[in-house]
Order: C-alpha cells, then sequence, then structure tokens
C-alpha cells in the first residue's frame, strides 16, 4: 500500500502480521505456565523460563514497537541501558556467591 | 527535497550530509531515549529483586511450589489481558498509519479499556493479598513484590491517563495519515509497559 | 514559538526562527519554554543553593577551627542545633549532610547540566530551541519543589537529613538510631522529584542534540562544551534512575515497614552502597565532564589556538562515559565487600585515569605556543586544570585499594572530592558563568573584580584544602564533630584552625563575585555580540539573543576551533562563515602549522 512522503517516519514495509505475533505470545505464556510447575530442577527451570520471557520481550519489541524496521541507530539506542542491567547484577551478585 | 537540489547547484554550502540525526522523528526518538532511564528504573527495582533473591533465598521459601502466597491463575489470565492491549494498541497505529479513523478510535478505546482491567485487577489482587496478612513488611519477598508489581502498575495507571488523553484527540479527528505521532509515541510507552510486566510476571510468579 | 504544528522534523531544516515574543511577563520570564530564560533561572536557583551549602560549610568549619566556641549568631538558632551558640553534634551531622546534598544536587548539577546545557546547546548548535520546549519549562519547575523539600527538613521535628549525602542504609532508615524521621524521608521524597526533572532534561538534550543540529553541523564539528553535555546528559539519563529506585526502597523502608536494609531480616546494607554508588561514580563524572568541555572551548579561545587533539578530546569524553560505569565500587573498598570484585574494581578505576589524563595532555598542548589572553574566564579555565590535575593525582592514590585502607573516610577524602569538584567544576563554573555572562545579560562583568576574586579564591581555596591531604594521612576522619576527643589529633588541632579562617576569608571572597554579577546586570558595560572573539554559533547573534535565536537557519562549514588561521585576517572565524573562493572549508578543526 502506499505511504505519502509528508508523514515523518513513515515506514516502507506492508504492517506485519500483529495478530500471529499474539498467538506466539499466547502460547509461550502457557508453555511458561507449564514448564513452572514441572518436576525438572529448579536450574533448569529458571533458565528455560527467562529464556521464554525474552523472547516474548523480543517479540513485543520488534513487532510491536517496530525495530525490527527502524534504522540501525535507533536500535543501538532501544538497547543500549541493558548491559547496564547485566554489570550491576552480575556485580553484586558475586558478594552472595563468589 | 528542495535542500538537496540546493546543494548540487551551490558549491558554497557544505557537502551533503547523511541524514541527519536518528533518522526518525524528533518525538519518537525522545520516547525511545526516556524509554533508556525507564529500564534504569527497573533494573535498580529488579535488580535489587534478584540480588536479595541470592542473598537470601530462604524469604522466597515455597514459591512458587507447593505453596505461594500469590494468585497465578488469576495473574496468568492478566497478563494475557495486558498482551492482548498491545495488540489493540498496535492494531489502532496500523488503523493511523491506514488514515482510518474509526478503526483507530475504536481500538485506542479498547487498550484504554483493557489497560484500567489490569490495573483493576492487580488492585483486586493486593487488597486479597493484604487480607491474608501478605504485606510489604512481612519480609524480603513482600518488599520485592509490592516494590515491583507496584510501580509497574503505576506506571500502567499513568499511560491509561495518557492513553485516555491521546483516545479523546483521536475522537476529535486529531490525528490523520499524514501526522499520527502521538499515536505511535503512546504506543512505545504502552509496549514497554507491557514488555516490562512479561518479564516481571516469568520472575516474580513464576520463579 | 519555535516549534510549529508540524513539529520538529529532521527532513526540512524549517526549523523556526527569531522573533519577537510579545506574550505577558508571566509566559516569557515564569513558565518561559525560551531554552535561554530556563537556563537563567536554573542559574538563579543554583547559585542560591551554592551559597546555602558554603554557608553549611561555615558551621562545620567553625566547630572544627574553634571547637566548643560559640557560633556567631548561634544564639539565634533554635535550641535543637545549639546549645548556649555551641553548635551540637545533632545540628553538626546535619550540616555536613545537608552541604553535601545541597551542593552536589542543587548547585553543581544544575549549575553544570541545567543552566549551561540549556542555554548552550540550541545556540551552539544552530537550534532555535530545545526538541521538547514545554518539557523544559516542566524540568525547571519540578526542580523548584524539590528543593524546598530539601529546605524544609531543616524546620522539621528531629531536623533534617544527618546520615551524610550518601544516605548509608539501614542508618537512614531507623529514626530510632538517628532521632531524625521526618528529615530523611524528605531528602528521599527531594531527590526522587528532582530525578524527574533531571530525566525530563536529560532526553530533552540528547534529542536536541541528535535531531536538532543545523545543515554542516557534523558530529565532529560540535565544540567540546557540546560533545560534554550530550554525553553527561546520557549518563544522567541511565544514572538518575537508579538512584530514584534506591531512594524508593530507602523511602519505604523508612515509612512502610519493608526489610530491604535491614539485616535482621535478610536485608543487605551492601545492597544500598552498591545501588548508590552505582548511580554515584557516573554523578561524578556528570558533575565534572561539563565542566571539562567549557574549559576546552575557552582554553582555546584564551590561547587562541585550536583544541589540541580534539578527535582524541571527543574519543576521551565518550570513554569516560563508557568507563565510569565500571568503577563504582572504589567508594566502597572498606565496606566488606567481596575482596576479589574489590580487586576487579581497582583495576577499572586505574583505567579511568587514562582518558582524563589524555585531556589533561591536550590541554597543555592546547596552551603551548599559544598567544595567551588572561582574561577572567581564561584564568578560571586555567586554574581549573591544574587544580584538577591534584585532585586527579590523588585519586590515583585512592584508586589502590591496600593504600584506600589508611584513607578512606579520612580527609584524603575529603580533600581529593573538593580537590576536583571546587577545584575543578566550581572554577570551570566561574570560568563559564564569567565568559557566558554578556551573551545571557547583555552585560560584561567587571574584570577587575574578577581578577581580584580569581586570586583571592585561588589563594585560599588551596590553604583551605590542600592541608586536608595531610590531616587525612594522619588519621583523622571526616563527618567527625569533635577530633579532639582523640589524642593522636589533638596535635592536628592548628591545622584545622588555619583550614578554617581559610575557609572563612574563601567564603567572604564570594561576595565579591556575587557583587559583580549583581552589579554588572543593572550597571556592566554594554556587551557586543562576540567580545571574546570565540568561534561558536552563538557568538554570531545579538547579546542577548531574540526569542527563537536565529533569524535565518545558519549553515555550519567549519569547526568550533579555528582560531589562529591562515585563511583569516582575523585570528578567528566563526562556524558559519564560508570559506572565500568556494571548497567547504576544512572537514576537520584546524591544526596549528597548517
Amino acid at each position: 500500500m502506499s505511504h505519502p512522503e509528508a508523514a515523518p517516519g513513515r515506514p516502507s514495509h506492508a504492517h506485519p502480521n500483529y495478530i500471529l505475533i499474539w498467538v506466539f505470545l499466547a502460547v509461550l505464556t502457557g508453555l511458561e505456565l507449564t514448564v513452572a510447575f514441572l518436576p525438572w530442577p529448579k536450574t533448569v527451570i529458571v533458565f528455560i523460563l527467562i529464556g521464554m520471557a525474552f523472547w516474548k520481550a523480543a517479540l513485543v519489541g520488534l513487532y510491536y514497537m517496530h525495530l525490527r524496521f527502524e534504522p540501525n541507530r535507533l536500535r543501538i539506542l532501544a538497547i543500549a541501558p541493558l548491559p547496564l542491567f547485566a554489570v550491576l547484577v552480575c556485580a553484586v551478585i558475586t558478594e552472595f556467591i563468589w | 527535497m528542495a535542500h538537496a537540489a540546493a546543494v548540487q547547484e551551490d558549491v558554497m554550502l557544505p557537502p551533503p550530509s547523511r541524514a541527519p540525526g536518528a533518522g526518525v522523528y524528533s518525538e519518537k526518538l525522545g520516547m525511545w531515549i526516556f524509554l533508556g532511564s525507564e529500564v534504569m528504573f527497573f533494573t535498580a527495582l529488579i535488580g535489587t529483586y534478584v540480588i536479595l533473591r541470592f542473598a537470601h533465598p530462604d524469604a522466597w521459601a515455597g514459591h512458587p511450589k507447593p505453596h505461594t502466597p500469590l494468585n497465578i491463575p488469576v495473574t496468568a489470565v492478566n497478563t494475557f489481558l495486558l498482551i492482548c492491549s498491545s495488540v489493540t494498541m498496535v492494531k489502532a497505529f496500523a488503523a493511523a498509519q491506514d488514515g482510518i479513523q474509526r478503526q483507530l478510535r475504536l481500538w485506542l478505546l479498547a487498550t484504554v479499556l483493557i489497560g484500567a482491567t489490569f490495573v483493576g485487577v492487580q488492585v483486586y489482587e493486593y487488597t486479597h493479598l493484604i487480607e491474608h496478612g501478605f504485606v510489604p513488611s512481612q519480609g524480603l519477598f513482600g518488599s520485592t513484590f509490592y516494590t515491583m508489581t507496584g510501580f509497574h502498575g503505576f506506571h500502567v495507571t499513568m499511560g491509561v491517563l495518557c492513553m485516555i488523553y491521546v483516545t479523546m484527540k483521536a475522537f476529535r479527528g486529531k490525528y490523520t495519515q499524514a501526522d499520527h505521532r502521538g499515536v505511535e509515541v503512546i504506543g512505545l510507552y504502552w509496549h514497554f509497559v507491557d514488555l516490562v510486566w512479561i518479564i516481571l510476571f516469568t520472575i516474580v510468579y513464576l520463579i | 514559538m519555535a516549534t510549529t504544528a508540524t513539529g520538529t522534523s529532521p527532513f526540512t531544516y524549517d526549523h523556526g526562527h527569531a522573533h519577537v515574543d510579545d506574550r505577558s511577563f508571566i509566559r516569557k520570564y515564569i513558565f518561559s519554554t525560551d531554552h535561554k530564560i530556563i537556563g537563567i533561572q536554573f542559574l538563579i536557583m543554583s547559585l542560591t543553593f551554592l551559597l546555602l551549602g558554603g554557608t553549611l560549610a561555615m558551621v562545620m568549619r567553625w566547630q572544627l577551627g574553634f571547637p566548643g566556641k560559640p557560633l556567631p549568631g548561634g544564639t539565634l538558632l533554635p535550641d535543637t542545633y545549639t546549645s548556649g551558640g555551641v553548635v551540637l553534634p545533632e545540628f553538626y551531622n546535619s550540616a555536613v549532610t545537608m552541604h553535601g546534598t545541597f551542593m552536589v544536587f542543587f548547585a553543581i548539577m544544575p549549575l553544570l547540566v541545567g543552566v549551561f546545557g540549556n542555554y548552550l546547546i540550541p545556540l551552539k548548535i544552530g537550534a532555535p530551541d530545545m526538541a521538547f520546549p514545554r518539557i523544559n519549562m516542566a524540568s525547571f519547575w519540578t526542580a523548584v519543589p524539590a528543593g524546598f523539600l530539601m529546605l524544609a527538613g531543616f524546620f522539621v521535628e528531629g531536623g533534617s537529613a544527618a546520615a551524610g549525602w550518601t544516605s548509608y542504609a539501614p542508618l537512614s532508615a531507623r529514626s530510632d538510631l538517628t532521632g531524625v524521621h521526618l528529615g530523611q524521608i524528605f531528602w528521599c521524597v527531594s531527590l526522587i522529584v528532582l530525578g524527574l526533572s533531571s530525566i525530563m532534561g536529560s532526553f530533552n538534550y540528547i534529542t536536541t542534540v541528535i535531531n536538532l543540529r543545523a545543515p554542516g553541523m557534523n558530529w565532529f564539528r560540535l565544540p567540546l562544551s557540546i560533545w560534554s553535555l550530550f554525553v553527561t546528559a546520557c549518563l544522567v539519563l541511565l544514572a538518575i534512575p537508579v538512584l530514584s529506585g534506591a531512594a524508593i526502597l530507602l523511602l519505604f523502608d523508612q515509612t512502610i515497614g519493608t526489610k530491604f536494609f535491614e539485616p535482621t531480616a535478610g536485608g543487605q546494607p551492601l545492597l544500598w552502597q552498591h545501588l548508590f554508588w552505582f548511580f554515584g561514580h557516573p554523578e561524578v563524572y556528570i558533575l565534572i565532564l561539563p565542566a571539562m568541555g567549557m574549559a576546552s572551548d575557552i582554553i582555546a579561545n584564551g590561547a587562541r589556538k585550536p583544541i589540541f587533539g580534539y578527535t582524541s578530546m571527543v574519543l576521551a569524553i565518550i570513554a569516560i562515559g563508557f568507563l565510569g560505569w565500571g568503577v563504582w565500587g572504589h567508594h566502597m573498598f572498606q565496606s566488606g565487600m567481596n575482596p576479589t570484585l574489590g580487586t576487579t574494581f581497582m583495576i577499572s578505576t586505574l583505567l579511568i585515569a587514562v582518558p582524563s589524563a589524555i585531556k589533561t595532555f591536550n590541554w597543555l598542548g592546547t596552551i603551548w605556543k599559544g598567544q595567551i589572553t588572561f582574561h577572567v574566564p581564561m584564568l578560571h579555565a586555567l586554574a581549573f586544570v591544574s587544580m584538577f590535575v591534584i585532585g586527579g593525582l590523588s585519586g590515583v592514590f585512592m584508586a589502590a585499594s591496600p593504600f584506600d585502607i589508611y584513607i578512606h573516610d579520612t580527609y584524603f577524602i575529603v580533600a581529593h572530592l573538593h580537590y576536583v569538584l571546587f577545584g575543578g567544576s566550581l572554577f570551570a563554573i566561574f570560568a563559564a558563568v564569567t565568559y557566558w555572562y554578556p551573551k545571557m545579560f547583555g552585560r560584561m562583568m567587571n574584570p577587575t573584580i574578577g581578577k581580584v576574586h580569581f586570586w583571592l579564591t585561588l589563594v585560599f581555596y588551596n590553604c583551605t584544602f590542600f592541608p586536608m591531604h595531610q590531616l587525612g594521612l594522619h588519621g583523622h576522619m571526616r563527618r567527625i564533630y569533635d577530633p579532639t576527643q582523640y589524642a593522636f589529633l589533638k596535635d592536628l588541632q592548628p591545622v584545622n584552625t588555619f583550614i578554617s579562617i581559610s575557609a572563612f576569608c574563601l567564603f567572604a571572597t564570594q561576595f565579591l563575585f556575587a557583587a559583580n554579577f549583581i552589579m554588572s546586570w543593572f550597571r556592566g558595560e554594554k556587551a557586543p555580540n562576540n567580545p571574546w572573539l570565540d568561534n561558536g554559533l552563538e557568538w554570531t547573534l545579538p547579546s542577548p539573543p531574540p526569542h527563537g535565536n536565529f533569524a535565518t537557519v545558519p549553515t555550519v562549514y567549519r569547526g568550533p576551533y579555528e582560531y589562529s588561521s591562515p585563511h583569516s585576517d582575523e585570528d578567528y572565524i566563526p562556524q558559519n562563515v564560508p570559506t572565500p573562493g568556494g571548497g567547504y572549508g576544512s572537514p576537520h578543526p584546524q591544526h596549528a602549522g597548517d
């Protein structure tokens, strides 16, 4: 479909299939609920759950927040704060587990 | 654009530079940058939770199995609702991009209603928990639970208020296919709030 | 107003132009959206808090220099502060805490970021105003209630916060231990509110620098003042929310009985320290980077030479911005933290000295063989470099955790922090205020008073703070009400008295600056557009510039440091001047000898 150039930030792609992403999110949520109560080792469950949570977050970020289609400069800006979380948490956890 | 045409003619002007700035309009850039600060705010709260859980895991004994004070089924439905509100939000934005006013207004309205319901369910869960003695001062579990979910809920509430403002503007026809920046910008904030909840639900309720 | 109906799109250069503002007095000067007015509002607010913070320091220095003697005017203070005019220990702790709090949060930070970030960024990049002028206004008017709330602490039962500007928990959470309840709560709430103000400012500055630069203003033609303000804004954006989060946790411990920092319930005092310093270390770079940037602009101007090593200066600013996130533990070496973690922080802290050293050598390279004009801003900027070096060198010692065992929480630290914050930031602020005063107010500050103020300040400042190194090495601890209670410190009392007298003289000298500032506003010599013969875009405009800044969008052809260039008869070329005879001007700033 045509997009007039007058509008700022106008994307030049067709709409992603938002409903399909919604289905993925719902399925992942259901899977999380199942995995959380399986009789597996705690560490395994934690890794799987966190992985799934990040997967869902990535879907929201990439498709609903349109990062998939934005200029690289904006994508770098968007993820820039994340390493700081890792630095803070990993450093301080060593107070208790090392 | 006219400026580019002038540059080819006029050697007195500086060489044509690459697209200035971030390549997106300022309001969108500003919202992404603001969201960076929100990431750091939740870093402090979520980081505290992770750190305290490593420091003193006994405070979470029994959670989530075999017996948690939290209501996981209700919150799971609430999580699903918030994800639905992200869908309605992005559908509203798509309608704005396509210039379909009626759909824009209805999807925005749906987002407001679902968002408000989410907050309502959270408040209901809080009153239930407090009645059963699970309060912020009970220990590390209560302290971290209420702080993280409470500030998330506060952000959702602020989002709902802004969303009402945007919806009212949409009903007055202020967003067009040529200029619907307000819809995109509130959408970014709304999806961010959903994204944070996706993380919170997992690490607070299920782990 | 500068923002048109379609907003500020990067895809056209039609930003909005200079025009006469014919709105009411309130819309023009009180609830203004003009970045220049907002910058001046922050200036008045911050200078007031600077005076207040200095006054509190005088209370501290009185007690340390003349222990047990009645404070002049002390009998006017309530019984909870003084007894028979003598400063009480509780009031002393309060003064220590609020001196630090006011100076860091309400004086230095807003002076550098709120004043000069606001004033300089749009002008120096060729924009009509900030990207979000109304949010800019909201940022100032959020800072004001935060300031009032912090002040209010002095007037409530229990007095103001008294747990140090670092407010370590659980002491700061336990009013049953300190006797201070509301004061500590106000401290937390005030900083949370101030945090909102800072965050609003920061995303405004960042968006403005990224998206509103005039045509030809490439990243590597930005003045170093703007580079440093940009990186500082990024630090503010990412660090302040962590403080807000920590302050909220502390507030909840204080009010609703949460257990974040309560050891008996599994809470972790070290968590407070880690959160606070994770914010606190980027904060100190927030307090120095704009000073470095503005000093660079002024030094190049005073030396009539390009900045030596512009690119490495930019990379050093960025490096400091990055590395600053990985050093916070050096404030905690003696806290009982994991020693191996401490070692990693020692290494990262020693590393971060490198970019600052690069900058120092580049400043020296800039003035080397320059035609130096010793105008008042240049004097202050040169003092900045030398005093900052002293502060930086003591920092290198402190970075070594074995050495830190002996001098942590002593006056050695107090000496260091005052050398970088006063010797560094404040001298740069004096330089910057004097330098941009003509642009802000259309008048020159009196240079004679300026020079007298400078020399007296430099002498009294060194007399006040240099001996503190010695005190610290002798074991004189920080934040102590009565050092004479320890036999090993009794012999140092004359040093304390000397420091106190120097401090009183230093404080008195600042009234010269205040008088100069106020009198020049009404009676100063009228300022031309470009009194310092500087290349920045703001100097192409009238003093003060009109609302909306530029009549037409400027086009930038060159970098900001083309002093003494062979391309011109003048010894400076403003950034918007094209090269005669065609060509695009130099893509990088002029190098000496080209």
